[in-house]
């Protein structure tokens, strides 16, 4: 059977990878563990990180400036937490079945729901991608940078990026950007925060905001700036192209347990970070993202609010790199076309089309004058919350389907978990169509 | 097998990475599973409640833009 194997440039290059993981396995010292840890890291962080995007931010931005320090900073916390229960069935699947999470549903369930998936993908990720640019073209105003500038920046920066030609050279530069997204941290220390409220709010869930229709847009785009479709798409798809097995599920958990941590640490202090501006009874309804650093300026200085711009140029940029790739996977698998990072330009044309033609598109809406930005924004994250639970719905039947999950199938508190962030998503949302259709209804229910 | 691979490659290949690993292994296609009724009401459902809700979205929007 060996002796018929077809191997492709791919296989060599994500073989060379395996032997790395393969040798520190040999040795039980510290150091090797460390190593191994090394090697296998990446999915979970990028995929974390990643959803630290550009409307994430401006969301968290927008919560510290309109609430203050108080019930959203254990709730964006909870968010994270959802977000690991849901990411850790796409590191089982990826490592059980070496298949990417579109290729899983087009096969399993046919593609009457194969096609429903991709559309509801493809609309969220092309909205979002307008979202990065527009944080983009946000930040980099703030220097005074003229928005076709900005956008022809990024794109230069994600199309380097793919010029690598290798799945480890691209995660690892992509990972060293996206730990840029702790820069929010040293922004929230320099507004000297009240961390006995901050405990305080941790701890006790108060102060609670008011029940209305703004409030809930912000628990939308909160819940959406943490769990949206193009994790689960990118997440699997990425641990397989990285060649992750099932002996590997341990350290991909990690990876994503770490990931969310960071990620859920650079989003609280982005609230804490705008929370100034609640205190000073700033109205920040129509912020964009430079906006929100000119805004904190005379209180953090030029430095501090460089930082917040820099912050929100990074969550754009990598963002746009992590969902053009996911729509770029979510092709190829679909098309059966090859769609690995690992391929040379040659025989992945069709895969790197789709970054570049998506990415293009998107970049060039953004330049068109007088469109609503930071109303697209909050929307964006609204809608991914919304085409969340069929995703999950999808996910929650392959990760227990026994023929495809062998022993990694998912157990029973991993179904309890990951049900209960179905109803939280479905209930959250009908709450925000009440809100919406029926102001009045939630009034009442809020008394 | 491509030009460019040498037997020292293949041999690496079949080494570190499992059968069905190889990019040529996944143009085999997976068997489809059938849906149960119930399976199929939960899809539905979900389904008809991003539509409605997809519809909730674009009414606040025009409403909120004007």
């Amino acid at each position: 059977m060996q002796g018929l194997a077809v191997i492709t440039h791919e296989d060599i290059d994500r073989a060379h990878d395996r032997a790395r993981v393969q040798a520190a396995r040999l040795h039980r010292t510290w150091l090797s563990r460390l190593r191994l840890l090394w090697l296998l890291v990446g999915p979970g962080i990028l995929v974390m990180l990643g959803e630290n995007d550009g409307p994430s931010m401006l969301s968290y931005a927008a919560t510290g400036a309109r609430f203050g320090i108080g019930f959203f900073l254990p709730f964006i916390i909870l968010t994270f937490a959802m977000a690991i229960i849901v990411q850790e069935m796409t590191v089982r699947l990826g490592a059980a079945t070496h298949r990417g999470h579109a290729e899983l549903i087009f096969e399993r369930f046919g593609p009457f729901w194969g096609w429903f998936s991709m559309v509801d993908l493809g609309i969220g990720n092309f909205l979002t991608l307008i979202t990065e640019f527009i944080a983009i073209r946000a930040g980099l105003g703030f220097f005074g940078v003229p928005p076709w500038a900005a956008v022809l920046a990024s794109l230069a920066l994600l199309y380097t990026a793919l010029m690598t030609h290798r799945y480890w050279t691209w995660e690892r530069i992509t990972l060293a950007i996206a730990a840029f997204n702790l820069v929010f941290v040293p922004v929230a220390l320099l507004t000297q925060p009240n961390w006995h409220s901050v405990g305080h709010a941790l701890t006790s869930w108060t102060p609670l905001p008011k029940m209305n229709e703004d409030t809930l847009l912000i628990v939308l785009a909160d819940i959406g700036a943490t769990v949206t479709p193009w994790m689960l798409f990118f997440q699997q798809s990425a641990t397989v192209d990285k060649g992750m097995t099932k002996r590997d599920v341990g350290f991909g958990r990690l990876d994503t347990v770490v990931g969310a941590a960071l990620a859920a640490a650079a989003a609280v202090a982005t609230v804490i970070a705008t929370t100034p501006l609640f205190i000073h009874h700033m109205s920040t309804q129509h912020f964009q993202a430079a906006e929100f650093a000119q805004a904190l300026q005379p209180l953090i200085g030029r430095f501090g609010a460089s930082l917040f711009a820099l912050g929100i140029v990074e969550a754009g940029m990598v963002a746009c790199v992590t969902i053009s790739i996911s729509s770029a996977y979510a092709f190829g698998e679909v098309a059966a076309r090859p769609h690995s990072l690992n391929l040379p330009v040659r025989q992945g044309k069709a895969f790197y089309s789709v970054v570049f033609l998506w990415a293009a598109l998107a970049a060039a809406i953004v330049l068109i004058p007088g469109l609503p930005l930071v109303y697209v924004v909050l929307i964006v994250n609204v809608i991914a919350v919304l085409a969340m639970p069929p995703a999950l719905v999808f996910l929650f039947m392959l990760a227990n389907d026994r023929e495809l999950m062998g022993d990694v199938v998912s157990p029973l508190w991993a179904n309890a978990l990951a049900t209960a962030v179905v109803i939280f998503l479905v209930g959250a949302g009908v709450l925000f169509g009440i809100s919406v259709v029926a102001p009045g209804l939630l009034a009442a229910l809020g008394k | 097998m491509d030009d460019a691979v040498n037997l020292s490659e293949e041999e690496l290949v079949l080494s570190t990475l499992e059968p069905d690993q190889l990019a040529e292994a996944k143009k085999q296609r997976l068997p489809r599973r059938r849906l149960r009724r119930s399976e199929l009401l939960v899809l539905w459902f979900l389904r008809i409640y991003l539509l409605f809700m997809v519809a909730v979205v674009i009414y606040q929007a025009w409403t909120g833009t004007h």
